[in-house]
């Protein structure tokens, strides 16, 4: 019924669904590692590097039908009328829906249902769905909407999120989305030195690399299947079957290619008017949205107010943090209390702080939705804080490296919200790797190679007004869902004619769960061929592609089940040889006993055999912070150093991120080329965060939602990224001791910027992305 | 039934001279020329634009390159801004080969054409300061035969393009002398010019001409910084300046592109606030950048 307009089209018969990243053994590319902790390369690398792995945006179906969604114009309105007919009645319009056509719950959300599928009575962001319409044709679809008529009664906007708290309530929930303050040590506390300082923090989009796209198709028993990229499959069924009015066996979301992987693909906004359209209809559906779309339909970083006081004795030991932190939760709750939390819990950042105090909260506004963005609530308070600490070290006159090194915690310590810190905390020994690096050397008169100035090989750059800076930040983030969430995923690993398959729903978002899967069952197995199956909601919940969870809970499932069937395979041989299995070991393929007696391949003794088993893996429960903020609410940590060398045009206010040496608390390596990958790419979106990511609004309506609009970092934005330290400490409750990689360099990465940015300027820099007005020096 | 054909039923047609394409846009008033596209494809997918016909200009080879006539240069319009980039085109007009290396990503430049950069006239359109600063004229190709308009006459609106004419020839000045293009922009990547200057020397006229682009919708022309600068520079001798001339005249520039405020009596300016007085904190960096720009331009030429 579906077929890939991919490289695959061909090899796929009728009827086949083949859109999917089957994700099987390598093809071909002369890949002979296997085994954890060595380079396997992704089995879909040669697909995605020629362009030819299918993405949603490459699904079709036989007959399809195009969607196009209505989306407000206004960020606060109430909708007095809206009037479908002129368009229910052009040509080749197959249906037109609003909120009158939701058969079931008319509210959804990932945390509180508190989002309409369409908006109805009032409009609370630029952007929101109002109505969605099936056509023929893309261009009739989106000319269908445009003809539908919506009569507004705008309404005043509150887009400044300190005036939220005072503001008439936006939504029936009110505007206050969470509250915790936190409250540890003693009030009246002070240090010798003080310092203030207030940090602003703007709003990141996840800009994915693919814009959000999907296809519906109903099915014969009054159901219907979602071909999309989603990230937690089994809560997009359960949302979406909430809102069709169907039991959540009657919806299937079957996983596709997913090209970017934060709230890009959390935004029900978009499959749900899908879905509906297709049942309605009768028809498949697709949706493609335009890159406008996605910039106004999807959930941003939150954007922040920090304020902070920082109280230290004289030798620069920290006595005190005060700080209030507001986060933008933008119109409707979404992720804002998980980040919230780690906000708040975070605070502090990596260091012994005897005493904290916080206040945080989460306000709804007009803004565009807060959502789901690599470390979350983390990042925000790790450019603040860091901002601080470089604030003490100039008070004190003290090296800022030197200030932070006398700070670190390090295991056993306590994070504010009173948990023990129990995982590896190596943070003073990543501090000191990237204080030792070597430095990049400054650029020498005559010097062969060009010197990349910023502002660009064409830039109007001038040697002479660039002065080079070096910055410090430590930082650490939360792995795994916190606060009592269930965190569990389940998988089954099978094994026939001397292949493993592996089905989990765990979903493969580019990083790097399908390749973990395989080197796991390699391991454990000594199999060779091991396919990855793709994911969809008829297999067991796996939970979300998010906070580092998979390499934890899925990669913990894999390796359970794989060793249940290790065990059925042993077993009888041990039986046979009258030894336990503990004294049979798996490796090159071949069974040997501890004595060496017994010798016998992994093959032969699988011949004819299949073999299965499913295991869970459920980390260690957590706790909700209470009324103090306190309670052990993280099941894990992850930490990491980076040093920052910029150069500024001090003039212009251009800045160039020359090098990131960073240092990183992993666990273990389990694959060492994904782990630099993901380094590399958390590094370079923390610069963006740094320098140029911002979508800027004017009194809530977004101003130029493009990639024009919108600067992504390019290739000569993206720093050299040095890795100078792994530390490899295992945490012993994690499975592999592996700790999750991707968002640690995220959170730490613009802190760092700013750093060597007012290093190199003088200049306080408390706002991010920084403006180049804030980054030109004072005496010009 | 599909209302896809219906849509998509424009004509497209590839004329291979000047002539033809100026026949098949009189034959089809409504068609719309398309150089690289760049521009235009941007507008057509985004829904803005629906083009009842396109008139394809990529297989004229006339405008595709360049020739001389009596001490100028007679440029197609169809010269993709990587062609210009290259040196042979920097030996002959320096600052327009600085610029067209400075637009856009690779991708867009080996796309893009010079003739497009004009006729879109975005504010940020790199080659257009340094038209206006060469003092160029564009050559129009329309059914009532070809005109000649000054450059800044098109793009201020004083005479613009006509239904059915078509951008065919630049006329550049071949000024055998240093000429510079800056741009600043908000990242290392290609990005649009948040401020641009176009400075070239014209020892001929012994005149130093001068355009700023980005700050307005229009390339500007600091006219008395010009003449000022101008009357400093020793023409016959080793033509150089003293460094705080340079910056005496990147203010100057500076001024007059980016003024204060008009004085209002609600909201007096404050002449000792902070730098720039009461401008607001972008503005005053703007015309701090485009003092800097002008200063380095200067500089650049000078050494
Ligand atoms: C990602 C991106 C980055 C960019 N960066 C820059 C940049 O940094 N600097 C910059 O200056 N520009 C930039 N541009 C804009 C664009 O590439 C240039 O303006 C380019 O020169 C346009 O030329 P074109 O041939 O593609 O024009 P087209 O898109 O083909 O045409 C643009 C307009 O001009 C008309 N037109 C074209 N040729 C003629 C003609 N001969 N006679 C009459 N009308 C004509 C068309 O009808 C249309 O209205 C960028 C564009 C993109 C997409």
């Amino acid at each position: 019924m579906t077929a890939a307009r991919g490289g695959r089209e061909a090899a796929a018969g009728p009827d086949a669904v083949t859109a999917l990243p089957t994700v099987a053994a390598p093809l071909g590319t002369g890949e002979t590692e296997r085994g954890l902790g060595v380079c396997v390369l992704p089995a879909d690398a040669a697909a995605k590097t020629q362009g030819i792995f299918p993405y949603a945006a490459d699904l079709w179906a036989e007959g399809l039908l195009w969607a196009a969604v209505l989306r407000s114009p206004h960020p606060h309105a109430r909708i007095v009328s809206i009037d479908t007919t002129h368009a229910a009645d052009m040509p080749g319009v197959r249906a037109v829906i609003t909120h009158a056509d939701v058969p079931g719950d008319a509210m959804h959300g990932r945390r509180v249902a508190d989002r309409p599928v369409f908006a109805h009575d009032v409009v609370r962001h630029h952007g929101e769905p109002i109505a969605a319409v099936a056509a023929d044709h893309p261009d009739t679809a989106r000319l269908a909407a445009a003809a539908i008529i919506v009569e507004y009664e705008v309404l005043e906007p509150v887009t400044d999120p300190e005036k939220a708290f005072a503001a008439p309530p936006l939504h029936p929930d009110g505007n206050l989305i969470r509250h915790i303050p936190l409250r540890f040590g003693d009030p009246a506390a002070t240090g010798e030195v003080v310092v203030e300082g207030v940090y602003r923090i703007g709003r990141q989009d996840p800009a994915p690399v693919g814009a959000e796209a999907g296809l519906a198709v109903p099915r014969p028993d009054g159901g219907v299947e979602l071909y999309v990229a989603s990230t937690d499959p089994h809560t997009d069924r359960d949302l979406a079957a909430a809102c069709f009015g169907l039991e959540t066996d009657r919806v299937k979301v079957v996983v596709t290619g997913v090209p970017g992987a934060m709230a890009d693909r959390e935004d029900p906004g978009f499959q749900l008017p899908l879905g509906l359209l297709a049942l309605k209809t009768g028809h498949p559906v697709k949706l493609v949205a335009t890159r406008e779309e996605s910039f106004l339909g999807h959930a941003h970083r939150h954007p922040a107010l920090l304020r902070y006081r920082h109280h230290a004795d004289a030798e620069g030991r920290l006595v005190k943090v005060e700080a209030q932190l507001l986060l933008d939760a933008g119109a409707y709750a979404d992720a804002s209390s998980d980040a919230l939390a780690a906000a708040v819990a975070f605070a502090a950042g990596p260091y012994v702080v005897p005493h904290v105090f916080v206040e945080g909260w989460a306000v709804r506004t007009n803004n565009p939705p807060s959502g789901h963005v690599r470390g979350e609530g983390a990042m925000q308070v790790c450019a603040a804080y860091e901002g601080q600490m470089d604030k003490l070290a100039a008070k004190l006159g003290l090296d800022p490296a030197e200030l932070r090194m006398r700070n670190v915690m390090a295991t056993g310590d306590l994070l504010p919200t009173g948990q023990t810190v129990t995982c590896p905390a190596p943070v003073g020994e990543l501090l000191k790797a990237v204080r030792d690096a070597e430095l990049p050397p400054l650029p020498s008169a005559d010097d062969e190679t060009e010197w990349l100035l910023p502002g660009g090989l064409e830039g109007a750059g001038e040697p002479g007004a660039v002065r080079r800076g070096v910055g410090y930040a430590l930082g650490m983030v939360h792995m795994l869902g916190a606060e009592g969430h269930d965190e569990v995923s389940t998988a089954t690993v099978r094994v026939q004619n001397g292949t493993a398959t592996v089905i989990c729903s765990a979903v493969e978002t580019g990083q790097g769960f399908a390749t973990l899967a395989r080197q796991i069952v390699q391991e454990v197995l000594g199999v060779d061929e091991v396919a990855v199956l793709p994911a969809d909601t008829d297999q067991p919940p796996a939970g979300p592609s998010a906070r580092g969870r998979h390499t934890w809970v899925s990669g913990g499932a894999v390796e359970r089940a794989a060793k249940m069937v290790r065990t059925q395979l042993l077993q009888p041989l041990a039986a046979k040889f009258g030894m336990s299995v503990e004294l049979l070991t798996i490796a090159d393929g071949k069974i040997t006993s501890y004595d060496g007696v017994l010798s016998t391949t992994v093959a032969e003794t699988l011949h004819g055999k299949e073999l299965w088993a499913t295991a869970q893996c459920r980390p260690h429960p957590t706790e909700k912070l209470d009324e103090n903020g306190q309670g052990d609410a993280f099941v894990g940590l992850a930490f990491a150093a980076i040093r920052a060398v910029v150069d500024v045009d001090i003039e212009l206010g251009t800045i160039r991120v020359v090098d990131m040496a960073v240092a990183q608390d992993v666990g273990r390596v389990l694959n060492p080329r994904q782990v630099a990958a993901r380094i590399e790419a958390g590094v370079t979106q923390g610069v963006g965060m740094a320098l140029t990511e911002d979508l800027r609004t004017a009194r809530g309506v977004v101003k130029r939602p493009s990639l024009t609009g919108y600067a992504l970092p390019t290739a000569l934005d993206a720093p050299r990224v040095r890795i100078v330290k792994l530390v490899e400490e295992r945490d012993v409750v994690a499975p592999f001791g592996a700790k999750a990689v991707s968002a640690a360099p995220v959170v730490v990465s613009p802190a760092a910027v700013a750093a060597a940015v007012r290093a190199a300027t003088g200049r306080p820099v408390g706002r991010l992305p920084i403006r180049p007005q804030t980054a030109v020096a004072r005496q010009v | 039934m599909s209302t896809y054909a219906r849509q998509t039923g424009s004509t497209v047609t590839l004329p291979a001279s000047l002539d033809e394409a100026v026949a098949a846009l009189a034959a089809m008033p409504t068609a719309v020329p398309v150089a690289g596209g760049t521009d235009l494809m941007a507008a057509v997918n985004s829904g803005l634009l629906r083009p009842a016909g396109l008139v394809g200009l990529g297989r004229i080879s006339e405008i595709r390159g360049w020739q001389y006539a009596d001490g100028h240069a007679l440029l197609g319009a169809g010269l993709t801004h990587a062609r210009m980039g290259r040196p042979d085109f920097a030996a002959l007009i320096p600052a327009l080969a600085a610029a067209a290396r400075a637009a856009g990503p690779p991708q867009i430049r080996n796309a893009g054409t010079l003739g497009g950069n004009i006729a879109s006239a975005a504010p940020t359109g790199d080659a257009l300061p340094v038209l206006a600063a060469l003092e160029a004229n564009v050559i129009l190709a329309g059914p009532d035969g070809s005109r000649e308009v000054p450059v800044s006459h098109l793009l201020t609106g004083m005479d613009p393009l006509r239904p059915g004419e078509l951008l065919a020839f630049v006329r550049a000045p071949l000024l055998h002398a240093p000429q510079v293009f800056l741009k600043a922009t908000a990242r290392t990547g290609p990005g649009r010019a948040t401020a641009s200057v176009a400075l070239v020397l014209d020892p001929a006229r012994r005149g130093v001409r001068c355009a700023v682009g980005a700050v307005a919708p229009m390339p500007l022309r600091p006219l008395e910084a010009e003449r000022w600068v101008a009357g400093l520079i020793d023409w016959d001798g080793a033509r150089t300046l003293d460094p705080q001339v340079c910056t005496a005249f990147g203010e100057y520039v500076a001024m007059a592109c980016i003024p204060d405020p008009v004085d209002d009596p609600v909201n007096p300016v404050d002449p000792t606030g902070p730098a720039g007085g009461a401008l607001p904190p972008a503005v005053a960096h703007l015309r701090r950048t485009v003092a800097a720009l002008a200063r380095r331009a200067l500089g650049r030429a000078l050494s």
